[in-house]
């Protein structure tokens, strides 16, 4: 159902690390290990949140272009659908389904002028090869488009525990924003997520929310391991350089 | 829909025609509008489903340059999360990559209130059976139900948009269709009026028309009292003209038709009526005319005592939040009164039944839209222009397509309609297929008439692949 998460298409596609972390043979055939694979998503995910920024969109439509993006490599390789390609035209799919529809002409206009002088050569493509690849996606995505975030579950949440004050605000609400950099949104629900980025700030601000959450009782666990991939998230942020992206992008070896 | 690869038509087969298409005779064309045109298609073998009437409603590639069209997109959304009797549902959808369109399957559905309306007023010269009238209004309530608890608001509810099945095991079943407009209300990144003013202006609720930026599911029920009404008189309740022009225009008659009828709304009975646009803009343009109160009982014929008034009156309340809920509307004394509403709204128990006319299919048009060079066979002039009853099932397949299976396309103009009868058609066809392409050729009318009416039992086998396995809580 559209506003149900519970009947949701989004509930029903949730699937195990496992299944997420499966590199398509084509793409494996390249070299691509699971490690570049991970990595280029992330990669993508900023590429999506620039390129939003410049046409001013709003995070939603930058959150619901990301767990497109994840949900299009469950199912097909990157080799077939080049990234720098798919990542701009999931945010132009994404723009349409939240109501906040982005002009193809003015993406690619944003994509050319950000990108021209870089290697990664994003700015090949064109108006035409956005419209071509939005219907790929669409069948893709077999035509499912409503994703449901985690920021509307945090805000009610953090009120609920009593922890809406700007700082703990901020802090939960980057967290969420940094969980579209992992494949969180194609494994968990969205509350779920949410508190975990809760119980991640109150870790580090050093608030005590052990009452607040046994009172809710929801599955700890799963909450302890989200909050542990968002840690580890941040660790292994810490190493990763241009250099590594360049690395495994050029593995792709995607056509000019 | 299926893994993708199936709705996949690169491979172009040796008469041109998709994969995907291949699994259907076209039938004709059904409708026309603005973003496309409407085909009328039967599944072929070997499925479950053999036989079986679709709709399918093609998408013309925008022409501003913009890809698929947010209505197509909004469309698909929705329909592909929810599931519900009374709300058409979406079967495939599939994409010609060589052309960029995108066709939308739905079940068919033979009847809509429009035609229903139209048949009892111009044909049958009898109101409605107050049976049926519950049974649908009842059924477009309890679909409306379903898509206000989920958050979804129609916004173009109105008579051609409500569907009704024909012959079949779900014959007399409501089908709330048209999903073009609809949206889902929670929270909007966007005030809800920035895409446009919404809602046929005869169905508009007040409010709207007062200039609401935040409008809420109310204007769907606004929307179900004058269908409502319109079912009982068989005329619409508030016919305004409508001001042409951009961007929304102060629909000063629709407003006038409202106040003939229900009087002047006052901040007393509406208290946020003063923070509305066009109330302060346009106080003494709306408040210079003086009505006689005619009272909506005289318009409709209703006793004001009747449970049908009564919930009637409280659909057209003035203030959305006062106005009835579909919930509400659902509980409401009417439908707990004899006749009790029923699932086949067209054939009460007792057996009594008008035949319905059938939709019109100009079968002389291809999926491209292509008029053949032929007039179609399956037309035959003595039933071309009539619109028939009693012989409704003999074989009316007019040449005309008058009304959208799914709605959300501009209802054609018969008159104006050049194919109205098969001279014409044959004339047209000629000039119009400079390809020549070939198209599918429907058989003869009579047995065309009975396989659309012969529903196979399976035909609500969900064709879609099975879910991926759901897990976590």
């Amino acid at each position: 159902m559209a506003a149900n998460f519970w009947t949701s298409s989004h509930q029903k596609q949730l699937l195990d690390q496992e299944e997420v972390d499966v590199v398509h043979p084509l793409d494996k055939d390249k070299g691509i290990t699971l490690e570049d694979f991970k990595l280029i998503k992330m990669h993508m995910a900023n590429y999506i949140l620039k390129l939003a920024q410049h046409v001013k969109v709003r995070q939603r439509v930058v959150a619901t272009a990301v767990a497109y993006m994840r949900r299009v490599y469950t199912r097909k390789s990157m080799n077939e659908y080049d990234p720098r390609l798919v990542a701009p035209t999931c945010l132009y799919l994404a723009s349409k389904a939240e109501e906040s529809t982005v002009q193809a002409r003015l993406l690619v206009f944003v994509l050319k002028k950000l990108y021209s002088d870089e290697k990664y050569r994003y700015d090949r493509y064109e108006i035409k090869d956005i419209l071509e690849m939005e219907m790929k996606i669409l069948e893709a995505l077999n035509y499912y488009l409503v994703v449901f975030h985690p920021y509307r579950a945090l805000s009610q949440l953090l009120q609920d525990a009593g922890l809406n004050d700007i700082s703990m605000t901020q802090l939960t609400w980057g967290l969420v924003n940094d969980t579209y950099k992992t494949d969180l949104v194609l494994i968990h629900a969205p509350h779920l997520i949410a508190l975990a980025c809760i119980y991640v700030a109150s870790v580090l601000r050093e608030k005590d929310t052990t009452a607040w959450f046994e009172e809710l009782r929801i599955d700890m666990n799963a909450v302890k391991n989200i909050s542990m991939e968002i840690l580890d998230f941040y660790e292994n942020h810490r190493m990763i350089t241009d250099e590594r992206i360049i690395a495994a992008l050029s593995k792709l070896n995607l056509k000019p | 829909m299926g893994d993708g690869n199936a709705t996949n038509n690169r491979g172009l087969s040796s008469n041109n025609k998709p994969e995907w298409l291949q699994q259907y005779d076209l039938i004709g064309k059904i409708g026309e509008g603005t973003y496309g045109l409407v085909f009328l298609a039967r599944i072929k073998s070997p499925t479950a489903n053999r036989g079986k009437s679709i709709a399918i409603k093609k998408f013309k590639q925008s022409k501003d340059g913009d890809g698929v069209s947010p209505t197509a997109i909004r469309e698909i959304m929705l329909l592909r999360e929810i599931s519900h009797e009374n709300v058409v549902k979406l079967v495939n959808v599939h994409i010609n990559h060589t052309d960029m369109s995108l066709y939308l399957a739905f079940d068919y559905a033979e009847h809509d209130l429009y035609e229903i309306i139209r048949h009892h007023r111009d044909k049958v010269n009898h109101v409605i059976s107050q049976y049926t009238v519950k049974s649908l209004l009842w059924q477009l309530l309890n679909g409306l139900n379903y898509l206000h608890s989920n958050w979804i608001i129609h916004r173009d509810l109105k008579p051609s948009n409500i569907l009704v099945m024909g012959e079949g095991d779900e014959q007399g079943v409501v089908k709330i269709g048209d999903f073009g407009l609809a949206r889902i209300y929670q929270a909007p990144l966007k005030p809800l009026s920035d895409n446009g003013v919404v809602v046929t202006i005869w169905y508009r609720a007040p409010e709207l028309l007062l200039g609401a930026k935040h409008y809420t599911s109310a204007v769907d029920m606004w929307a179900v009292g004058c269908i409502f009404a319109e079912l009982l008189t068989l005329k619409p309740l508030f016919q305004g003209v409508e001001v042409k022009g951009n961007p929304n225009p102060f629909q000063l008659d629709q407003l006038d038709k409202i106040f003939k009828v229900l009087g002047h709304p006052t901040p007393e009975k509406w208290p946020t009526l003063a923070n509305l646009p066009h109330w302060q803009q346009d106080l003494q343009h709306i408040q210079g005319h003086k009505y006689e109160n005619t009272g909506l009982y005289n318009v409709v014929h209703l006793s004001p005592k009747t449970p049908a008034y009564d919930l009637l009156s409280r659909m057209l309340e003035y203030d959305p939040r006062k106005r009835l809920t579909a919930s509400q509307a659902l509980e409401h004394e009417y439908f707990r009164n004899d006749p009790l509403p029923g699932r086949n709204a067209l054939v009460c128990q007792t057996g009594e039944k008008v035949n319905y006319p059938t939709r019109p299919v100009d079968t002389s048009t291809d999926f491209e839209g292509t008029t053949s060079l032929q007039p179609p066979q399956t037309v035959s002039s003595g039933n071309a222009v009539s619109g028939t009853m009693s012989g409704a099932h003999g074989g009316t397949m007019r040449s005309v397509p008058r009304q959208m299976a799914v709605g959300g396309m501009q209802r054609m103009q018969p008159q104006g309609m050049p194919a109205y009868n098969i001279t014409s058609q044959a004339g047209m066809g000629g000039g119009m297929n400079p390809n020549g392409i070939p198209m599918q050729r429907g058989v003869p009318a009579q047995a065309h008439q009975q396989q659309l009416r012969r529903k196979d039992p399976g035909m609500g086998t969900n064709i879609y692949p099975p879910q991926q396995k759901s897990r976590r809580l």
